[in-house]
């Protein structure tokens, strides 16, 4: 037997299985690299992200006893002890349209509304609502090369029952109601989403000219192409055409933002082996994106709904999914409190990222508005009410951390959803099934 | 007699258009299948001339009066499926028997529940086995009629190459291999496939993904002779034990990694070779064994070496000499696998290729044979050369011959590439041209002009010639099949029947093992499957995937018969699986195929080891995933998840007082009625296969206890070990037959299969019992469907 990387026809001696690398040193050698933008930034602008995890969490140990300023961390969130004074929890707050018929549906109702406070709908074609990330996206990322990074773990999902669509559990992140954004898993690519194609500045601007070459060609052959199509697939074609234009935009735009002035970082490696390195890389590269301000904006699926990652340094060798399942036995709550906990712990490391980075007059984490939590409550039960939720960051002065915020029961997730877009600075009193903005 | 009639009403009733010119009778060319159409009763035919969409007339003079089907209805469904009782949410109007038209998306599920032994439950009131499946036969003629094949040719979206698509072409276009996964975001599944047209949605990622690949393929393909050095790093994957020889490694040796690198220029190239991780290159390391492209590479260091190497793919052997422990070594005592505790001195754990250095050239790759038709000798020549080579680029990413408007527009992105460099530049820029164009990019199918809106009508040939090839090759189609395109032979019934033949022998059709049989047969969720199995390493994880491949593959490749993916006598061995199946005499690295005697519980799918594994969790296995694999994959009933608030964790209590089987612990299943009614159909399927554990060791019992493989299926069919469960399976191969149809047929068409293409799906079937149920039957039968072949106009 034996092995190989690529595809090839003949199958008959080789296999695959083996990961292609571009080997250079990654990690911390990126950060001091990129830090000329935000230097020169005239302003620090507010930064967003949302993570979330699937499964939700043992809520009678992630829900602080005490409430208001100087609550008492609980025993999952106890790892976020260094940034108190930047934290919030949220809770409280339940996502009425993740509930759906069949379980397998309730999950990928879960992530899918879980930014979006939107209901997804059955059939081949996938049809939920545009979320947060991508509002705010419009607000504050349209002077940066992106507007938005989106980028998971795991590999995308193969059938998701149910008559849904995979999208509705394969990301956070939906630009319209039937534009869901491909999260991305592997860190060279996404690495090359932010810095482009190329090994010096000059390959870089020949590359940027040629694409936009092709890019402006291409549009009159879509256009040409679209009046031979039937009607229904004109739309089809009309949303590549938007596509089209969005990248032309940003590619004049990385034109003028990514000058000489700035040393990109070493590539990445691929996708690494060890799960805890790889998200713990992509947190890197969102701090790395938000410091550079490529992008102000970005999301993270930290795992897939009905996930059985296993994540062998928590000590729990547990599948994700299957363990959620508690069934009330106490060593499998014990168990999976163990697992919220080191997945709260790998968020820290996030924050942790940001305190330590230097923007303007003060650091990433002051300049941010970072979300964290679960579309579902018990995984047992697959409940959506009283969901695991905290935001992190100061939001540019705009919010104060510190507090547990216990909000009425039943309070929907979008209230907060818009409370955040408020934060940062899109004036709404609405988003998604919200019935109020709620107080922050 | 019974065939003209017919014809001619079928004619005029869907409208069947070739090309741009509707058939107004019955000499025209004849609409697909008219065999068929003999081989039914005319009284099931629609009666009368109606518009393609409307729902069809049911037969009367059949259904007259209170029928059999409405009988069987009220007396052994309408009790539950009442409206006052409702079970499972559905109510079930005897009377509707006789008019399935106007439900027909409920009947036809009913009719699967009774096909698949489901329904009516044990314990209710049920006929015997003919009696159920007479009234499904009734029922299903009664749907057929008002749904009759060919009456909802429903067209598929504007289809976007998926990424395995796109890699395809790229390798058919330029003989260049691309990782896609670096290149193009991930594609949406839907319906358990990654080609779905509705689901192929574009991004702003995605643009930019094509506008990147295009650019660095062209750069590839033509040999980029600016390119600075960079590394690539392959690595054995983890728990790969390099105990035994690898295939294609020289013989003698033992582990190693064998690793197929494209080599951009004509240069000097640096290899780093590191051991596996706590199996470095120390004192008394095993000397390593190089060879490029199979002939030994003298080296001074193998473990780092510089090397000129030829621009273009070659295959890097690395392979472990190692007389203490290349023989006898006994497996039970020893564990190889790189990131055991254990390891022996040596292994290969990664390579890097650093270059190219000191470049002489772009040299003479299949690409550049692929690309360069001509060279120009002059400078007059070069204008002409390119525009001979883009136009015929062109012509085969499109699929179609390019205009000559189109080929300006690549000598546009020529004249600015030989402007900033010299003749190959140009091409390589007018090549990035054509990998972005939406003509490349997107399986238009254009509409063709003088058919009226609404109506059906057939594809042309060189529309015909892109479904084959994307539904059985993966890829665009070859010189061949777009040359019979192009001279309109391709839709000749002789000539179509042959180029299948043709395309399944070819090795391109790996494409339906590793995209169709990988995604039905969950094989690719293979290389994610974590458990904590002691006799498990990478080589078997290898072995259990490529033994169900060589299975499908040779059921493709050699015609045989679908049912031998359950049933067949032989299997597909190389000594490492071997060993773990227990079959003896077998020897060696390389995998052949081995009959297996008729007790062997290895006979098919159900007692290979990629069924077994994928539906295991880490630490034991789960009769309730074996079982919800059998009915969702082979029997086309899907198992809801569990509803919320019911325990799913079937871990053992460490506490208990006593160890307690997983079958003990399953049985809970039974006492609770809201798990018991899919429980008590999944769970026996799943005990049936519990001598398997959960990497498909066989066993005869687990915690001590002995394993308990008896069980009772929901029609009361008594099981008891694999053998059995294979038979019930086989006694509904109909059912198996119509799934794999229908998987088959939504692969095929990148749509979902809804309930009025069902009388297709069942035509289908059919028609390939009549040939053993071979695969080109199956094939053959979607190829000439009016799905497959007919488009509605839509504007």
């Amino acid at each position: 037997m034996a092995f190989l990387s690529k595809k090839h026809l003949s199958r008959r001696t080789f296999l695959h299985g083996v990961g292609v690398t571009l080997a250079l040193p990654l990690l911390d050698s990126m950060v001091p690299a990129a830090t000329a933008l935000a230097q020169t930034a005239a302003k620090a602008r507010t930064r967003f992200g949302a993570i979330y995890f699937p499964h939700g969490a043992i809520m009678k140990r992630w829900i602080p006893a005490t409430t208001g300023a100087g609550f008492e961390l609980s025993e999952i969130l106890q790892p976020l002890a260094p940034h108190h004074a930047q934290v919030n929890v949220v809770s409280g707050l339940r996502h009425a349209l993740a509930y759906g018929s069949g379980a397998t549906a309730n999950h990928n109702r879960s992530a899918a509304a879980f930014l979006s406070g939107a209901f997804a709908k059955t059939g081949a074609k996938a049809y939920l609502g545009v979320t947060a990330d991508q509002i705010v996206a419009q607000k504050l990322g349209q002077d940066t090369p992106l507007p938005s990074l989106e980028v998971m773990i795991e590999e995308p999902s193969l059938n998701c029952g149910d008559g849904l669509s995979c999208s509705y559990r394969d990301t956070i992140s939906w630009q319209g109601p039937g534009s869901p954004l491909p999260m991305q898993n592997n860190p060279q690519v996404v690495f090359e989403r932010l810095f482009g194609d190329g090994s010096n500045d000059n390959e870089r601007r020949a590359r940027r000219k040629q694409s936009l070459s092709l890019l402006d060609s291409v549009m009159g052959e879509a256009a040409a192409l679209q009046k031979t199509l039937p009607a229904s697939d004109r739309a089809r074609m009309d949303q590549y055409l938007t596509d089209v234009r969005e990248i032309e935009r940003r590619i004049q735009k990385s034109g003028e933002q990514l000058g000489e002035d700035l040393a990109v970082p070493n590539a990445p490696t691929g996708v690494p082996r060890d799960v805890e390195e790889h998200i713990k890389l992509m947190y890197d590269l969102q701090a790395l994106a938000w410091q550079a301000e490529i992008t102000r904006v970005s999301t993270m699926l930290m795992c897939k709904e009905l996930s059985n990652a296993v994540y062998p340094k928590s000590g729990i060798r547990d599948a994700f999914h299957t363990l959620s399942h508690h069934s009330g036995v106490q060593e499998n709550i014990d168990r999976f409190t163990q697992l919220n906990r080191y997945h709260v712990g790998l968020f820290t490391y996030f924050l942790d990222k940001l305190k330590a980075t230097p923007d303007g007059d003060g650091t990433l984490l002051d300049h941010s508005l970072v979300l964290y939590g679960s579309g579902m409550s018990d995984g047992n039960s697959h409940n959506h009410t009283d969901l695991p939720i905290v935001i992190a960051g100061g939001a540019s002065g705009r919010l104060t951390g510190g507090r547990h915020i216990a909000t009425q029961k039943d309070t929907p997730m979008a209230n907060l959803l818009a409370a955040l877009l408020v934060t940062v600075g899109v004036q709404t009193d609405h988003f998604g099934d919200s019935t109020g903005v709620l107080a922050l | 007699m019974r065939l003209l009639p017919f014809v001619t009403v079928w004619a005029a009733a869907f409208a069947i258009v070739q090309g741009s010119a509707l058939i107004g009778d019955a000499q025209a060319p004849a609409p697909a299948r008219p065999a068929r159409a003999a081989d039914a009763p005319a009284a099931r035919r629609p009666a009368s001339p109606a518009p393609a969409r409307a729902q069809a007339p049911e037969p009367t003079g059949a259904a007259a009066g209170p029928s059999a089907e409405r009988a069987f209805v009220s007396q052994y469904c309408a009790t539950c499926h009442s409206e006052r009782v409702k079970s499972g949410g559905l109510v079930l109007d005897a009377a509707g028997a006789d008019h399935v038209g106007a439900d027909a998306a409920v009947w036809e599920k009913a009719v699967r529940k009774i096909r698949t032994g489901m329904m009516p439950p044990s314990g209710a009131l049920r006929p015997d086995r003919a009696k159920l499946d007479a009234f499904a036969t009734a029922m299903e003629a009664r749907l057929d009629a008002a749904n009759p094949p060919g009456a909802h040719p429903e067209t598929p979206a504007l289809h976007r190459l998926n990424r395995t698509e796109y890699a395809n072409a790229i390798r058919d276009l330029l003989a260049l291999d691309v990782d896609v996964k670096t290149l193009l975001p991930q594609d949406d599944s839907s319906e358990g496939f990654d080609n779905l047209a509705e689901a192929l949605n574009v991004s702003p990622s995605l643009i930019q993904g094509y506008v990147g690949a295009a650019m660095k393929i062209s750069r590839r393909a033509v040999g980029d002779r600016s390119l600075v050095p960079a590394q690539v790093t392959y690595s054995a994957p983890p728990q790969f034990a390099h105990d035994k020889h690898v295939e294609g490694l020289p013989l003698g040796t033992r582990g190693g990694m064998l690793v197929q690198h494209t080599f951009p220029l004509d240069a000097e190239y640096e290899f780093t070779v590191t051991g596996g991780p706590g199996g470095g290159g120390g004192a008394g390391a095993p000397r390593i064994d190089v060879t490029l492209d199979g002939a030994p590479l003298v080296v001074q260091n193998p473990r780092t070496f510089r090397q000129t190497v030829t621009a273009g793919p070659h295959t890097l052997g690395l392979a472990l000499v190692d007389r203490a422990r290349g023989a006898g070594v006994d497996d039970a005592y020893s564990d190889f696998r790189v990131d055991s505790a254990f390891t022996p001195g040596g292994a290969v754990g990664t390579v890097t290729i650093t270059g190219p250095f000191k470049p002489s050239g772009a040299g003479d790759t299949p690409s550049r044979q692929r690309i360069f038709l001509c060279r120009p000798a002059a400078a007059a020549e070069e204008a002409p050369c390119a525009r001979r080579i883009l136009g015929n680029m062109a012509r085969r990413a499109y699929r179609r011959p390019a205009t000559a408007a189109e080929v300006d527009t690549l000598m546009a992105f020529y004249q600015e590439g030989r402007g900033q460099g010299d003749f190959e530049l140009g091409i390589q820029q007018g090549l990035a041209r054509i990998l972005v164009a939406p003509s490349f990019l997107y399986r238009s199918e254009p509409e063709p002009a003088g058919v009226p809106s609404g109506r059906t009508y057939r594809i042309g040939d060189l529309a015909l010639a892109s479904r084959l090839s994307f539904f059985l090759w993966s890829s665009i189609p070859d010189e061949t099949l777009l040359d019979l395109a192009e001279k309109g032979r391709l839709s000749q019934p002789a000539v179509l029947a042959q180029q299948v033949r043709r395309m399944l022998a070819d090795p391109k059709a790996d494409a339906l093992v590793t995209n169709f049989a990988g995604q039905w047969l969950y094989l690719r969720e293979l290389a994610t499957v974590q458990t904590d199995a002691r006799n498990f390493d990478d080589n078997l994880r290898q072995a259990f995937r490529r033994e169900t491949e060589l299975l499908f593959g040779s059921i493709v490749r050699d015609d045989r018969p679908l049912l031998e993916l359950l049933t067949a006598d032989y299997t597909f061995l190389d000594e490492r699986l071997a060993r773990h199946y227990g079959v003896p005499n077998v020897f060696g690295s390389y995998f052949r195929r081995v009959s297996l005697p008729a007790d062997s519980p290895r006979r098919g799918i159900l007692g290979q080891g990629s069924m077994l594994t994928v539906t295991s969790v880490a630490t034991r296995t789960s009769p309730v995933a074996r079982g919800k694999w059998i009915l969702e994959n082979l029997l086309g009933t899907p198992v809801p998840q569990p509803p919320p608030g019911v325990e799913i964790n079937l871990e053992a209590d460490p506490k208990a007082e006593k160890p307690t089987t997983l079958r003990q612990r399953l049985e809970m299943h039974r006492k609770n009625p809201v798990c018991a009614s899919c429980h008590k159909i999944m769970d026996p399927m799943g005990f049936a296969l519990e001598n398997f554990d959960l990497v498909g060791t066989w066993r005869e019992a687990e915690a001590g206890w002995p394993i308990d493989a008896t069980g009772q299926l929901a029609d009361g069919t008594p099981l008891k070990g694999p053998a059995d469960l294979r038979a019930a399976v086989l006694s509904r191969s109909d059912m198996f037959m119509t799934v794999a149809t229908e998987k088959l047929m939504t692969y095929a068409l990148g749509r979902p299969v809804h309930y009025n293409d069902m009388a297709t799906v069942r035509a289908i079937v059919r028609d390939a019992a009549r040939r053993d149920n071979r695969f080109s039957a199956l094939v053959l039968g979607i190829v000439e469907s009016a799905p497959f072949r007919q488009r509605i106009k839509k504007s």
